[in-house]
């Protein structure tokens, strides 16, 4: 077997893990990115792992298309839809982003309206032709985008396309006739469900990057090709599944979220690997916090993302909720005098005060210094050394601005971020209605482990984890992925009159496609498909996810589906109405390939107790405390001890408080709190 | 005061409230709630103040503290049980008007009442004259639906049959409502099972105390903001177009006296209260007058009954600004709120000129109807809303299709539309040149034009098809909306005036719609900012390519001609893509 490297492309450094099933060995290291051209920073790091035709399978996540989206540098879009209906994109939903802003812009979409034509046609909603498409319309008007010669990509959208898609599908056929080199997306295969602004923006957002991503794709198959290297090389998903380039070109929207996902990825292996069902994870850097949920071992998907307030992508992806909370924050005082924490960053230049780039402005990653947290001569695995002194000048003028000593003031700037970072963890468990006590948090990312042990006392998850490699989680979750696709189809009915025939049709072509779209990459192998439902009570308007495991509707199997919503209600809102009529809206499928995958190494059982190599004084909310210090690559399966503590790496530090029990599991994994009292 | 005591649990107070959102917007029926976000959720003391509240409906916000203390009023805190949801919808008890229900849940923290988890929401369909509360020729409140003063619906966990039986048969939509107050009561149980803990974990002592400093902070916030103002009293009015019963104008007018750090809002001087629905409560001239305050300051202040003591509110009663029972009133909290925001806006222009724009279109176009559904063999009644141009700012041209500044709502999408209800929607787009124009040009409104398939009675709340939002400092008026008709096989459209005999065209109720008749509805543009002259040219010529003026309207207003493409356009002009 052949080695797999995993690279997560990031704004400031790219991340390499290689692998080798053979031995099990890892290897982590990183290279500045190259945002001219990123492919430059990925061919530069393989050559720096030695042998690559060694290397048999290479998963990347990459921000290609996460970055022409939010820096608006993709395709001049022409957008093709109903007659009546040309301003959806620019109506959007109405709403403003906050009550009282007056300040408020409301967002473009990413079309310009002189790019918008309309062509009569119309399917009503239970999918009757009410008006034929005019098809010479639809010619005439390819003619005349082709004779602009300045459209690069087409979106169509019609009215209920996503019940009857056959104009839609002709629409196309005559584009590709007259401008076969304009590539053209028709929202029934990039988002067939109802809602059309929904629908239209998605659609827009797919062909304004696909001339972007397909260049970028192509030009990265090409180099790779140079190096030798053509063995399979897969994309990362926003849904967390990979793909391959050839994929990923014709579906550039699965992209969208491609690099964060892999933390979640990684997170649900380890969910496994230590037998835990309900992980939370929290992936701190130095400007931002991504926090996800592992729910039953499986990640959970959001439909709701936006480009900015009010331009949805309505695509699957991991539900990542993103916070401007991170070691960079700043501290600030508000004009009514209230200690704040970012989201302004000090960002990697001129970074935190302690860094000595130029930064003054006291930031989380100072406060953690003076507290005693990190350790100057250990960051970055002490590559860099940081200047304490300059930590506490930062400090002291936002202690003399709340007039507190610069310690205490230290302490309350890692409260305020911590309770934003708890914000952003009830975002995802208590609002969708999970009770933080069921989980366990896992934290990665440079500064996650610097703050896991706080967060759980303060947002009630008795349990942590931190893994191997936290500053490198992400391209190690690459490693863990399965080829993975995901459809959704809108197929409206209630339980009073359901078309039983028309749910099975849909059903099963939904399975059928899945599977094509697997096997048309080369995913031909241990395929598991996964049915669930979307159903409310007739007249709500927010569905609820109810999972299936069956392949026909019928008598047998219909009135255990409609128990199972009632229950389902009721475990999510805590009230259900017996005997009501329901909705099923869309009926989703999810096939997966199960691929190769990184398997944990085992770090060997410990002798005797763990030797601290030094102590520190540190501040805990509980006071200062002369605290050990762990060198982390000494620690072995089944040592144990209690907080205070701190576990030093290269690239981070695991903060333990006084009192919390830790132990080291099988695979290295630092356990904190309940977990690490069980055997 | 502890300030890092005060972040933490104003945080975890305000995540509270969002969460007993999500819980109401998901579980709901209406899609006023579900899809356009029409309620409120928040947490009060036993004093009746504010002391948390989400993000969702802005008209409801400044509402709560009257609510809960006319609440009060009638059900005396010893009275009131661990368990207990109070409902209450009664404009003349505080309540804003008649749709909008509130239900209260006290937590009890120790056997000791600590406050109330409180859920505001706009019910649908709520029985009186016309299906879905919208009588716009309503001249009593009798008319406008069912009144609820506040009663029990539940005492100790167990529903109050006697209550819900009561409040069901007095609607045409018995199931929705049902779905709707059981998806309100499930927000008001988590927010009470949520401050308990909350408060548990911080005790009842430092709770209190740090909910009194919160207020204090946000208090002390909202005088340094009105401290900025110069001091003096600043005058402005504008007027509804009439009241669906008499064709005349009601004027709104006020007087903004900023002294130091106080203002007091006298709205002496408006017209007395009229006969049809458009009277504003008291708690909608406090609601609306905080309201404009709050778009007036910094919007970061924490929002609860702190952010309100500086600001005086004087309401003559019998006026427009406060209706004297029994007087109708539900479209005060839909049309007048958003035109006194916009007078106080208007009147603090001098003041504040870069927090202030020039009038939006003021209206939610609320255009009701209902039948009966065959599909599922139930009567049915909905609200359709439409989205209004804002106004031209100092720094910025105002939006586009945006819902008016007392709600919050998004719109109700075609598909959603068509699937529910017997239209057919023939088009969906902005009007051209509804916007003023001006150096930063007023927003456009949207028009729906929609073909009937069923046997339908609407009837309609708007305003300004007479009048127009008004532009500020030499911008122009915005274009005003028109509601319109046209018969089966009718090749002419006419107003409801015209074709039904109504007042006015703006608020009417039970018009009989028909298979193949038409309704279209289009409403105002925003008001410009500045003079017109004054605007960047290359945005003119960005606003004809784009279609949002026309040529002939960039010519009078702007003084374009077509050969400022070449000199202005930031890409060629494409001679007929626009259209």
């Amino acid at each position: 077997m052949s080695d797999l490297v995993g690279i997560d492309v990031g704004g400031t450094f790219t991340d390499f893990v290689r692998y080798d099933p053979e031995t099990q060995a890892v290897d982590v290291w990183k290279t500045l990115s190259t945002p001219a051209d990123p492919i430059d920073g990925i061919v530069d790091g393989l050559d720096r792992s030695g042998d690559v035709s060694g290397i048999g399978n290479i998963r990347f996540g990459t921000t290609i298309a996460t970055n022409a989206i939010l820096e608006r540098k993709g395709a001049t879009v022409a957008y093709l839809t109903t007659t009546g209906f040309r301003d959806v994109p620019f109506i959007q939903r109405g709403k403003r982003k906050s009550h009282y802003d007056i300040t408020w812009v409301k967002a473009k979409p990413l079309v310009k309206r002189r790019h918008c034509y309309e062509v009569d046609e119309r399917i009503l909603a239970r999918g009757e032709v009410y008006h034929p498409l005019d098809t010479e319309r639809v010619r005439a008007i390819a003619r005349e985008i082709k004779a602009l010669g300045r459209v690069e990509a087409v979106a169509i959208n019609f009215l209920f396309s996503f019940v009857t898609p056959d104009h839609e599908r002709t629409a196309r056929q005559i584009f590709t006739e007259e401008c076969p080199d304009i590539p053209v997306s028709i929202s029934y295969e990039v988002l067939p469900k109802w809602k059309e602004f929904e629908r239209s923006s998605t659609t827009i957002t797919d062909a304004y990057i696909k001339p972007v991503v397909g260049h970028h794709l192509g030009a990265m198959q090409a180099r790779l090709d140079e190096k030798g290297i053509t063995r399979q090389i897969a994309v990362i998903r926003s849904n967390g599944g990979e793909m391959t380039l050839e994929g990923a070109a014709r579906h550039p929207i699965q992209m969208t979220l491609s690099g964060p996902t892999g933390g979640v990825v990684g997170a649900k292996q380890i969910a496994r690997s230590v037998g835990v069902d309900h992980l939370v994870t929290l992936d701190m850097g130095g400007t931002s916090t991504d926090v996800s949920t592992v729910v039953g071992g499986n990640e959970s998907f959001t439909t709701s993302f936006e480009i900015e307030f009010g331009l949805p992508i309505q695509i699957p992806m991991i539900d990542i909720r993103t916070m401007g909370a991170g070691g960079g924050s700043l501290a600030w005082i508000d004009k009514g005098g209230m200690l704040r924490m970012g989201p302004e960053s000090a960002g990697a230049n001129p970074g935190p005060a302690c860094y000595g780039l130029g930064g003054t402005q006291a930031t989380a990653t100072d406060a953690n210094l003076v507290l005693g947290r990190i350790n100057p001569a250990n960051f970055l695995g002490g590559a860099m050394a940081l200047d304490a002194g300059a930590a506490s000048k930062g400090i002291s003028e936002v202690a003399s601005a709340i007039d507190r000593p610069v310690e205490a003031t230290a302490l309350a700037m890692v409260q305020i971020a911590n309770n934003n970072m708890i914000g952003a963890l009830r975002s995802v468990l208590t609002e969708r209605g999970l009770d933080p006590r069921d989980f366990t948090l896992l934290a990665f990312g440079g500064a996650g482990p610097v703050h896991v042990a706080d967060l759980m006392v303060h947002a009630n998850i008795p349990s942590g984890i931190v893994p191997n490699h936290p500053g490198q989680f992400s391209a190690f979750g690459f490693l863990m992925t399965d080829a993975r696709v995901d459809l959704e189809r809108t197929a409206q009915m209630t339980s009073a009159a359901f078309d039983a025939d028309h749910a099975n049709r849909v059903l099963s072509d939904l399975i059928g496609e899945s599977i094509a779209a697997l096997e048309e990459q080369g995913y031909t192998e241990n395929i598991e498909i996964h049915r669930s439902l979307e159903m409310r009570y007739l007249g709500q308007n927010h569905e609820l996810d109810v999972p299936i495991a069956f392949d026909r509707f019928d008598e047998s199997t219909m009135p255990g589906l409609w128990q199972a919503f009632h229950r389902a209600h009721h475990d999510r809102f805590n009230f259900d109405i017996p005997g009501e009529k329901i909705e099923m809206t869309s009926v989703k499928v999810t096939a997966v390939s199960v691929t190769d995958k990184l398997q944990l190494a085992e770090i060997g059982e410990a002798e005797g107790e763990p030797e601290p190599a030094a102590t520190r004084r540190v501040l805990f909310e509980e006071g200062w405390a002369e605290t050990p210090v762990h060198d982390r690559a000494q620690l072995r399966e089944g040592h144990r001890f209690e907080g205070p503590a701190l576990i030093e790496e290269p690239a981070s530090v695991t903060v333990i408080r006084p009192g919390q029990p830790v132990r080291i599991d099988r695979y290295g994994n630092i356990l904190i709190g309940e977990i690490a009292r069980r055997a | 005061m502890d300030m890092v005591a005060m972040n933490i649990i104003e945080s975890a107070m305000i995540a509270i409230c969002r969460e007993m959102g999500v819980n109401v917007q998901k579980t709901a029926y209406s899609t006023v709630f579900s899809e356009a976000e029409d309620f409120t959720c928040a947490l009060a003391n036993t004093e009746g103040e504010l002391i948390a509240v989400a993000d969702f409906c802005p008209a409801q916000i400044g509402g709560v503290p009257l609510l809960v203390r006319s609440m009060v009023k009638e059900i005396s805190l010893s009275e009131i049980d661990e368990g207990d949801v109070i409902v209450h919808n009664d404009p003349y008890r505080g309540g804003l008007h008649t749709p909008e229900h509130t239900m209260f849940k006290p937590y009890f923290v120790g056997g000791e009442l600590m406050g109330f988890a409180v859920a505001i929401g706009h019910f649908v369909e709520v029985g009186g004259m016309v299906p879905g509360g919208f009588p716009g020729e309503a001249t009593e409140i009798f008319h406008e639906g069912l009144r609820v003063p506040p009663v029990k619906i539940k005492k100790r966990g167990e529903d109050v049959v006697e209550v819900w039986k009561l409040m069901l048969a007095n609607v045409r939509t018995p199931r929705q409502n049902y779905g709707d107050i059981r998806a309100m009561i499930s927000a008001v149980d988590l927010g009470e099972a949520r401050m308990k803990e909350l408060i548990g974990r911080y005790g009842r002592e430092t709770f209190r105390r740090t909910v009194t400093d919160l207020m204090d902070y946000s208090e002390a916030r909202m005088r340094a903001e009105i401290r900025a103002f110069p001091d003096g009293c600043y005058r402005f009015e504008d007027a509804l177009e009439d009241d669906g019963i008499e064709d005349k104008e009601y004027t709104i007018r006020c007087a903004v006296h900023v002294q130091g750090d106080e203002v007091v809002i006298d709205y002496t001087g408006s017209s007395p209260q009229a006969l049809g629905p458009i009277n504003a409560t008291l708690g909608v001239a406090w609601s609306a007058s905080y309201n404009a305050m709050l778009h007036l300051t910094d919007q970061t202040i924490p929002k609860n009954s702190g952010c309100f003591r500086p600001i005086r509110v004087i309401a003559p009663a019998g006026s427009v600004m406060n209706v004297d029972y029994p007087g109708s009133e539900v479209g005060g909290n839909t049309e007048t709120h958003p035109v006194i925001v916009a007078t106080i806006l208007g009147a603090m222009a001098p003041a504040a000129p870069d927090r202030v724009m020039a009038s939006e279109g003021t209206t939610h176009g609320c255009l009701v109807f209902g039948g009966y559904d065959a599909r599922n063999d139930e009567p049915f009644g909905a609200l359709d809303i439409s989205y209004v141009g804002y106004g031209g700012r100092s720094f910025a041209d105002g939006n586009d299709a945006t819902d008016s500044i007392n709600g919050n709502c998004a719109n109700t999408p075609v598909e959603v539309f068509e699937t529910r209800f017997p239209w057919i929607v023939e088009e969906y787009g902005l009007c051209p040149d509804s916007g003023g124009a001006g150096a930063h040009r007023g927003g456009l409104g949207t028009s729906k034009t929609m073909l009937c398939t069923g046997e339908l009675m609407i009837s309609q709340m708007t305003n300004k098809h007479k009048k127009t939002a008004w532009g500020l400092n030499g911008g122009a008026d915005g274009l005003p909306g028109a509601t319109l008709y046209q018969g089966e096989g009718a090749n002419r459209w006419t107003t409801v005036g015209e074709a039904f005999g109504k007042v006015s065209t703006t608020k009417y109720s039970n018009v009989p719609i028909r298979p193949g008749e038409r309704v279209s509805v289009k409403v105002p543009g925003g008001g410009g900012y500045g003079e017109p002259r004054e605007r960047d040219p290359r945005a003119v010529v960005e606003d004809v390519l784009e279609g949002y003026v026309s040529a002939e309207a960039a010519a009078r207003d702007y003084g374009y001609d077509p050969s400022w493409i070449a000199r202005y356009a930031k890409d060629a002009p494409l001679p007929e893509a626009a259209e």
